[in-house]
């Protein structure tokens, strides 16, 4: 951190750095919010490939939209509302997920720098029937296979998949009815 | 259910290898399942921590096209201006030439010296009630030429730019101390336009002064 220089007048307050209420460039506005956004963006396509393209793209577009310097609150809302549509957009154009993209655009997401997906993972879990838990555990948590999961659940590599299937639907309706 | 099952299973595995997904049409359901995959993926203990080399590539295409742009009306900005010739700028910025225009004020600040913005073209101009500015207070007002801070001080009335000559962030009065502060940085300025301090790697020039004075119990500055 640069060193403060007193050159007169009333001691400055001590803090460390606050956090600046204005961003006075696009660099300020970059280092305060890319991870941030990385991380949303990741938890809505869950790879690193997408989610460093969507994130880009997010900071990208705010920053040759807005002027700047401008309020750290209108800057970030402005990143958020970006990054829903951008988003909504990779859903569409990739996969023809209408009812997915509407879904994004309506979410209440933010930029948590340090979020609490685990936490929110095993929560969903937690309210999921055990063969669906059993599977989602096996696949996410622990990084078997389908044929590893299958053996282990003592189910063929097909029957897995299908379980699989049905164990993620069910948690994308528990997590719009209950976890939001 | 089975082709559903099979191309959402392709979606995971690519997940989980940290490939990029294949692109397919999805049915609802399909889309349903993928979504909460994508969340499921990110609840892997440091999975969604960006490696360096992926923040390296967008800060730099974000330079590369912020450069661009900001080549085409560099002319026109006013931060920029602010930020290459801090005080002396600011008179460009309100149209003004700098030869005959910008004096050195004789007070010499711990910075450098102070300068007064005197534009040839300018008038008095009515900025605000007096009774808006109670002795011992600082108030920021906007005009279509200027930011500016009228100061109060013990009956005195004064005024300076309203704008940091670091960037051009809008300075906040500070009463209770009887300062200006940046909030942009951690940088303050005296009530006469004077650096207090400053958290930058070089030290910020003064506020220029704005000639003000008190007309008809009306604050009037000089300015274009």
């Amino acid at each position: 951190m640069t060193e403060l220089h007193v050159l007169s007048g009333p001691d400055p307050e001590q803090p460390g750095e606050p956090e600046p209420a204005t961003y006075p460039d696009w660099e300020s506005v970059y280092q305060d919010n890319v991870v941030g956004i990385y991380q949303l963006v990741f938890r809505k396509v869950g790879n690193a490939a997408d989610a460093e393209d969507l994130a880009e793209e997010t900071l990208m577009h705010t920053l040759k939209t807005l002027r700047l310097p401008a309020p750290v609150p209108v800057v970030r809302a402005y990143l958020v509302k970006t990054a829903r549509t951008v988003l909504a957009d990779h859903w569409r154009r990739h996969y023809a997920a209408r009812d997915a993209a509407n879904e994004i655009e309506q979410l209440p997401i933010e930029i948590v720098a340090n979020p609490d997906a685990v936490d929110r993972a095993q929560r969903l879990l937690g309210l999921l029937p055990d063969q669906f838990r059993n599977i989602l555990e096996l696949r996410f948590l622990r990084g078997y296979s389908v044929r590893e999961a299958a053996n282990e659940l003592g189910v063929t590599e097909s029957n897995a998949r299908v379980l699989q299937f049905r164990a993620l639907r069910k948690a994308a309706q528990l997590e719009r009815e209950v976890l939001r | 259910m089975k082709d559903s099952a099979d191309r959402v299973a392709r979606f995971v595995d690519d997940l989980l290898h940290g490939r990029r997904p294949h692109r397919f049409e999805a049915t609802k359901e399909e889309a349903e399942a993928m979504a909460a995959a994508a969340g499921l993926s990110a609840a892997r203990v440091g999975a969604d921590v960006p490696d360096k080399a992926a923040l390296d590539r967008i800060h730099q295409h974000i330079a590369e096209a912020l450069d661009e742009s900001a080549a085409v009306d560099r002319r026109l900005s006013r931060r920029a201006w602010l930020r290459t010739a801090g005080a002396a700028a600011a008179a460009v910025v309100i149209g003004v030439g700098l030869d005959e225009v910008v004096r050195s004020g004789q007070q010499s600040g711990a910075a450098g010296s102070t300068a007064t913005l005197l534009p040839d073209n300018g008038a008095w101009r009515p900025v605000a009630a007096v009774t808006q500015i109670p002795a011992g207070h600082a108030m920021l007002v906007s005009t279509a030429s200027l930011d500016a801070v009228i100061v109060n001080d013990g009956g005195t009335i004064t005024a300076v730019s309203g704008v940091c000559t670091h960037l051009g962030c809008k300075l906040q009065p500070d009463d209770a101390n009887r300062k200006l502060n940046c909030p942009c940085h951690q940088t303050a300025f005296s009530w006469s336009g004077k650096v207090l301090y400053y958290r930058l790697k070089a030290v910020p020039a003064n506020l220029p002064l704005i000639p003000s004075r008190v007309n008809n119990g009306q604050v009037e500055l000089y300015i274009v």
